[in-house]
């Protein structure tokens, strides 16, 4: 797998000259910068091809990277909102990990973000590339806000297709046709944003090196959205009743409602 | 006195339903949107399976030592217990009513008890999008009153659901359980047989069973396969809590080391 340049891009471009935050891991970049005067502090998990982990090289969500993500996010100045960048190609997949024990460093993150939002900083997420599985749950998917640039490069879904081939005992035509027949099965941005989680999609020129338009439009699209920070403290139950929702998730609505209706006798 | 006909009563032996029946004090299980209500996934057909009419997620509220709770169990022998739109709807609204009901001063103890490998692939974005709500459920009730889980069936956690176990209060975990992130067929498919060998029952065990998280600080809890103690374990997580640490990298060997000497270094067998 090569190692994508689109977060360190995105990163680079939407934090200029602020200073990095310092006692992270090399694949964890964040720096605090500011929008239209508001303070962000930028997040973003990007490839490092020296990585003490061998399956963490290629930007992938690690034991340092998720522990990382969460110091970083956890050290966020008060009144200051953050900002997720997003591009991901899954979580570390190795035995060494799985050892240490993966799913607390990838929950020390997700608790993070949840945390910030709860306590009332304003979390935005901008897709710009992979969003996979486990790693987009640890890093992105908490946000109270979720931009996506409009590219089919852009993968969001829960495991790779040779893996999920092999775990389904489907053939990778039939993934394929399935993927085009029921939109949950779906890898692409435009039916993910179907479900009501994606708050606005950019058409951008160059997503791996985004032209100053580029960066214009999505930090003019961040300045709308500090100026109503709710807009970026909602709670992911909220995207239920986003209007894709009411369709794509109605499933999900009435299970809601049959159980709050049966709760108490 | 005639001796028992069994020693134990296996947990992991039954199903979702009856692992929750277990749990609450008897005769106080009530399902919600039980099987009958024949709420299923209709994404399965169309992919080769035939579905569920509880789709692998039990909901049922009764008492825990006489105060209301409710729990909610996985299905691991339906689709190895995964979580697709329902199952994850069931879980996050549990949590959500739960949370609603401790803020209202009517506590409503809630368990996990979770035997699932995770998002359902079927259904991937609407589980994803799910598993998203429950973590932010779970951290948000664990504000007012522990989340318990309890992982002791024959799939243990893996995916999406470890990474919400793990930001559970309390752990209870079997040591026929297993809790990781990646499943072992996916490690070696995305990383080689030389990684892991998805058929190699004792390394698997080693890595991900629920001795060595309980060694490592990661459960707050070991127990046989057994369901009185389980129930004990369970009782004992909402009158004397022993939260689980803070998420904080603890210390391991040098992953630059070669995999076996990592492993031993980790105090693992081979």
């Amino acid at each position: 797998m090569s190692a994508s340049v689109r977060g360190r891009a995105w990163f680079e471009r939407l934090t200029g000259t602020a200073r990095p935050v310092g006692g992270l891991p090399p694949s964890v970049l964040a720096a605090d910068t500011t929008v239209d005067g508001h303070a962000v502090r930028a997040v973003a998990v990007v490839p490092d091809r020296s990585a003490r982990f061998a399956r963490a090289r290629n930007g992938e969500m690690g034991i340092d990277e998720g522990f990382g993500v969460a110091a970083a996010v956890n050290g966020t100045p008060a009144g200051s909102a953050i900002l997720a960048i997003v591009d991901v190609p899954g979580q570390a997949f190795g035995i060494r990990e799985e050892a240490v024990g993966l799913q607390r460093a990838l929950a020390a993150s997700t608790q993070a973000y949840i945390r910030a939002r709860r306590g009332g900083h304003p979390v935005l997420t901008l897709v710009v590339g992979k969003a996979i599985s486990g790693a987009f749950l640890a890093h992105g998917l908490q946000g109270g806000w979720i931009g996506a640039l409009d590219d089919a490069e852009i993968e969001i879904h829960v495991m790779s297709e040779a893996a999920v081939a092999r775990v389904t005992r489907m053939e990778r035509d039939d993934l394929a046709r399935v993927a085009r027949e029921i939109p949950a099965t779906a890898r692409d941005i435009r039916t993910f944003a179907t479900f009501g989680a994606v708050d606005r999609i950019f058409a951008v020129s160059d997503p791996d090196a985004p032209s100053d338009a580029d960066v214009a439009e999505v930090t003019r699209a961040f300045a709308e959205v500090l100026r109503t920070p709710e807009l970026a403290r909602r709670n992911p139950i909220e995207r239920l009743d986003a209007p894709g929702a009411l369709h794509t998730r109605a499933l999900a609505r009435r299970v809601r409602d049959e159980l709050q209706a049966q709760w108490d006798v | 006195m005639t001796a028992p006909l069994l020693l134990t009563e296996s947990f992991a032996e039954r199903g979702a339903r009856e692992r929750a029946r277990a749990l609450l004090d008897p005769q106080s299980f009530r399902e919600l949107i039980g099987p009958f209500e024949r709420i299923a996934s209709p994404y399965l057909a169309a992919q080769g399976v035939v579905p569920q009419s509880d789709d692998g997620t039990v909901v049922a509220r009764g008492t825990i030592a006489g105060v209301r709770a409710c729990v909610v169990a996985t299905d691991g022998r339906f689709l190895g217990g995964s979580i697709g739109e329902i199952g994850g709807a069931k879980i996050a609204g549990a949590l959500e009513l739960a949370r609603r009901d401790a803020q209202r001063g009517a506590p409503t103890r809630l368990v996990l008890a979770l035997d699932t490998g995770g998002i359902r692939l079927q259904e991937a974005n609407l589980g994803i999008l799910a598993v998203s709500e429950i973590c932010d459920a779970i951290v948000a009730l664990r504000e007012l009153m522990p989340v318990i889980a309890v992982i002791a069936g024959r799939v243990g956690v893996y995916g999406g659901l470890s990474l919400s176990t793990a930001l559970c209060s309390e752990i209870i975990v079997s040591e026929g359980a297993r809790v990781g992130l990646n499943g072992p067929d996916v490690v070696e498919t995305e990383s080689g047989i030389e990684e892991m060998d998805s058929s190699d029952r004792p390394l698997i065990w080693g890595v991900t069973g629920g001795r060595l998280r309980f060694r490592q600080g990661f459960a707050s809890e070991l127990v046989s396969d057994d369901v009185p103690a389980i129930r004990a374990a369970v009782e004992r997580a909402f009158q004397a809590p022993n939260e689980l640490g803070p998420l904080v990298a603890q210390a391991f060997p040098d992953p630059r080391l070669e995999r076996d000497d990592f492993l031993r270094a980790m105090e693992i067998e081979l």
